[in-house]
Formats: structure tokens, sequence, C-alpha cells
């Protein structure tokens, strides 16, 4: 059934996404096209070009976390929710959908902006940095061998989390903030900013708790040569980084589910 | 397994500051047209709820044929709630998509048929249409279900008579000898001709259940009469 879900999760939302995108590509093409045009006179337009390019990019952002907001309220707590909740589907696929569409959208609006960015500026000279660069990369993660492939794992991964966590978190906010009779919207705001101080809270708590242990665990390096000093301390961070981002993620998917489940009061 | 499709025993439902359900038992026999009556805040729709599993019980049970709320008793049942629940983005095929990919006894062709009936063109979007049809393309999708029980909330609430008379034909037309319908209104009148049974609710308290044809026999009245009565202001 998740299947499901997703494919009208996916119709529901590919139809704001995609002509978004067309225009993205469309504005940075002609952008390029008015740069290379050597003609008098059309400094305006090209300024005007650029402004819409770049308020079309930050917008699609912007629009990227409206629809994650609306497509979870609208679907789950309003009228539509009358028809969610009474399909044979479990709870745990009706947020799955929402948070695999969501990040999918996330995931593509950014590679659609970088892409943008290479159709607005890319020629021989940028390409030949480009590709420079990436050998500078490809160097250092040769040299730092086996560790640089877990580096490369761990942050991907970290990434991931913290996207996903803070899709669920902003899920938890909706789900408290419907709770309120009126103001939802508010609470639903106000839910999100205690969300975030508990998080703080949590945070600072556990590196006050452990910083005794966490200066020794970096103090130990000093004594260390070489690539090892660096990498070392920097894969455990990103470890704890990853295990921390990864409670948050379980913490609100559960808090989230339960209050579907048992609190769901639709009007 | 009993021969009721709907059972109570013992269901309470209170929200903050407002008791709903006040230790319900009741049993809905499986085959009948069932008329859940009661005036505005009676509990009816929190009884509805409850059977969906849109609401969880404070205490005590609610079975949908000796089942938990669940997806196995969401398969059975179809539920045409008070308000329209369909997706505006969707037009009206997609939403018959939509019903047939989710539920396995929605019956497409009954589906298509009915719209014709009714002139709607499928390819229309539901964000272009009024009210009233919203409310005719969701009763169609409900009644396309071939389930076991049928929850109608108001189903005849928002429409003009001549639909209402359409309504009501295509409930008694469509849903087959073992399924059950249970519906609520409080439009009695338009509704007494179908019922085999009600069910009369106020406060949270069920008052009374009867067949339809033991009330014209030993109290000498139509159901429309003997609300008018029990539910005297």
């Amino acid at each position: 059934m998740l299947g499901k879900l997703l494919k009208y999760e996916l119709k529901a939302t590919a139809r704001i996404f995609f002509p978004l995108y067309g225009l993205i590509f469309l504005l940075a093409a002609l952008n390029r096209l008015f740069w290379q045009i050597n003609a008098e006179g059309l400094m305006i337009p090209r300024v005007i070009m650029m402004t819409v390019y770049i308020m079309l990019v930050v917008s699609v952002f912007i629009i990227t976390l409206v629809v994650t907001i609306q497509r979870f309220y609208k679907n789950l707590l309003g009228d539509e929710g009358y028809l969610s909740f009474t399909l044979p589907v479990k709870t745990h696929s009706h947020i799955d959908a929402k948070m695999i569409i969501t990040f999918l959208w996330s995931a593509l609006s950014i590679l659609v902006s970088i892409i943008s960015i290479f159709i607005l500026v890319a020629d021989d000279q940028s390409l030949t940095q480009f590709s420079l660069m990436c050998g500078d990369i490809a160097t250092v993660y040769h040299k730092l061998g086996l560790s640089a492939h877990l580096i490369a794992l761990e942050l991907i991964v970290v990434v991931i989390l913290m996207f996903v966590s803070s899709i669920l978190e902003i899920y938890a906010a909706i789900v408290v903030g419907n709770l309120a009779g009126r103001h939802k919207l508010l609470a639903g705001v106000g839910a999100y900013l205690g969300f975030g101080i508990i998080e703080q809270i949590i945070a600072s708590l556990l590196i006050q708790g452990f910083g005794h242990q966490i200066m020794l665990y970096y103090d130990s390096f000093q004594l260390v040569q070489g690539a090892a000093a660096v990498v070392q301390p920097f894969e455990m961070t990103l470890l704890v980084l990853i295990v921390f981002s990864l409670f948050l993620c379980a913490a609100f998917y559960f808090f989230t589910h339960w209050m579907l489940n048992r609190k769901l009061n639709l009007e | 397994m009993s021969d009721s499709i709907l059972e109570c025993r013992s269901l309470v439902k209170y929200f903050p500051g407002c008791l709903a359900l006040n230790s319900v038992n009741l049993s809905v026999p499986k085959g009948r047209i069932v008329g859940l009556l009661g005036p505005n805040g009676s509990g009816k729709s929190t009884l509805i709820k409850l059977a969906n599993g849109l609401l969880t019980p404070s205490s005590g049970q609610i079975l949908i044929n000796g089942m938990e709320p669940g997806i196995e008793t969401k398969k059975i049942v179809s539920y045409l709630p008070e308000r329209t629940y369909l997706n505006d983005w969707m037009s009206v095929r997609t939403m018959i998509d939509f019903f047939g990919d989710f539920y396995q006894n929605f019956n497409k062709s009954k589906a298509y048929d009915m719209l014709q009936r009714l002139h709607i063109n499928p390819v229309d979007r539901l964000k272009t249409m009024s009210k009233g049809t919203k409310e005719k393309v969701q009763l169609i999708l409900v009644m396309s279900r071939e389930a076991e029980l049928y929850i109608l909330d108001e189903p005849i609430g928002g429409v003009d008579p001549a639909t209402r008379d359409y309504i009501l034909d295509t409930i008694i037309s469509n849903y087959s000898e073992n399924a059950t319908v249970l519906l609520s209104t409080h439009l009695i009148t338009d509704v007494e001709k179908i019922l085999d049974e009600v069910i009369f609710i106020n406060m949270g308290n069920i008052v009374l259940t009867s067949t339809v044809d033991e009330i014209r026999e030993k109290e000498g009245k139509s159901v429309d009469a003997l609300f008018r009565e029990v539910f005297k202001c």
C-alpha cells in the first residue's frame, strides 16, 4: 500500500514542482542568452531577468517548505483526512509516504538550482576550474584511503538524517498545533520553536555531562602524527552526529505516529 | 461469530469538558437498513467516527464484524462523512482510480454507470464543481464499493428533494442482501420509508432501538411522530 500512497503523493506534488523547475531552467537559459548578446541598451532587461531568476530559485525552496506543511495538514488533518484515515492503510505508511516524497522534492530542488547555475555560468574556463577542483578532492580522497570512504559515507548519512529529522520535526509540530482549538498555525509555530529549545537543552546537557570525556578524547590525538590526527576525531564527531540525529528522527516519528493514532480528532 | 455487524460494549467517549457517548451498548444486525436518529450534538457523529477508527474510545469497545476498527474493518466499511473529503486537485476519473487502487471491493463500472446517469463528466476536475455535485460524486464513490457495512453520515443533508429521492434510491438499489446500511440523519420523513430499524440517540445515550414495523404496530405512529414525541423540547 505504501507504493500506492507514494504514487498519489507524487502526483499531487509533481504538478507544482515540474512547471517550477521548467521555469528555472528556462530563465537560467534566457539569462545566459542575454549576457552573451553584445548589444546596446540591454542592461535593464538583463537586471530584470536576473532578479526574476534569483526570485524563482528562492521561491522554489519556500514552496518546498509550504508544500511539506500543506500536504501533511490538508491531506491528513483537514477534510481530506476523512478519506486518508479510512483507507485500509497503516498510519505508518501515511507518514512514510509524505516523508519520502518531501525528501525527494527537497533534494531535487537543490539539484535543479545547482544545474541551473551551471546553465547560467558554465563555459570552458569555469568547467576547467570545476574539473580541477574535483581532481583536488580526488587526490585528498586517495591519500586518506579507506577512511575517506568512511567519512564520505558518514557525511551523506548525516545530511540525509538531518534532512529527515527536520521534516519529521515539522510534522510533529503540526500535530501538536492541531490540538489547539483555535490559532492552530500559531500553536504549530510555537510547538516547532519548543522542539528546537528541547533539542538545544538535550544537546547542551549531553555536552556538559560528557565534557570531560570529550576533552580527553580530543587531547589524546595531540601526540598522533599525520592524517590520523585529523581523520579519526572527525569520523567520531560525525558518528556522534549520526546517532543524535537518528535519535531525533525516531523521537519525532514515533511521537507523530502516536498522536495520529491516539489523538486524532478531525473537525 | 455473532450476527451483528456493529457492536458497542459499554462504549464511552469523552472530550475535554463534554461526555459525547455515555456507556453505549448497541448491536446492529446484518442485512438491515438502520437509521441512527437524534438531534444535533446527540453523539451520532462521534459514534460514526469511532466505528471508522477516526477516534479512539475512552473506554469500552466498538467492534465491526467482531474486530476492532483497523485495516481489516476499513476494507469492509464504506463511509460517507458529512463533509466533502475529495482531493481538490483530482478529476473524477483520478478519484475513481484512487478508490480502485485502495479498495479491492470497488466496482469501477458501477461508478461510471452512476456518473453517466447523473450527467457528471468524469474528466471534470473536482475543484470546479459545485458543493452539491461533489456530494453526489462522493456518494457514487461510496456506494460503488461492494462493502459489508455502509456508514452514511447525513447523506441527504445538503441536496434538493429531487436529488434526495435519487440518493435514497441509489442507496437501496446498490447494496447487496447481506450488507448493512447505517445512516444518520435528522430528515426523518424522507428516510422513513426505506428504514428497517431505528436507533434513537440523545445526549450520548441510546434512547430506543426498535424495528420500524414495531413502532407502527405498538405505538401506532410514524417514526417521525415518535421522534418528535421523544425529543420534544
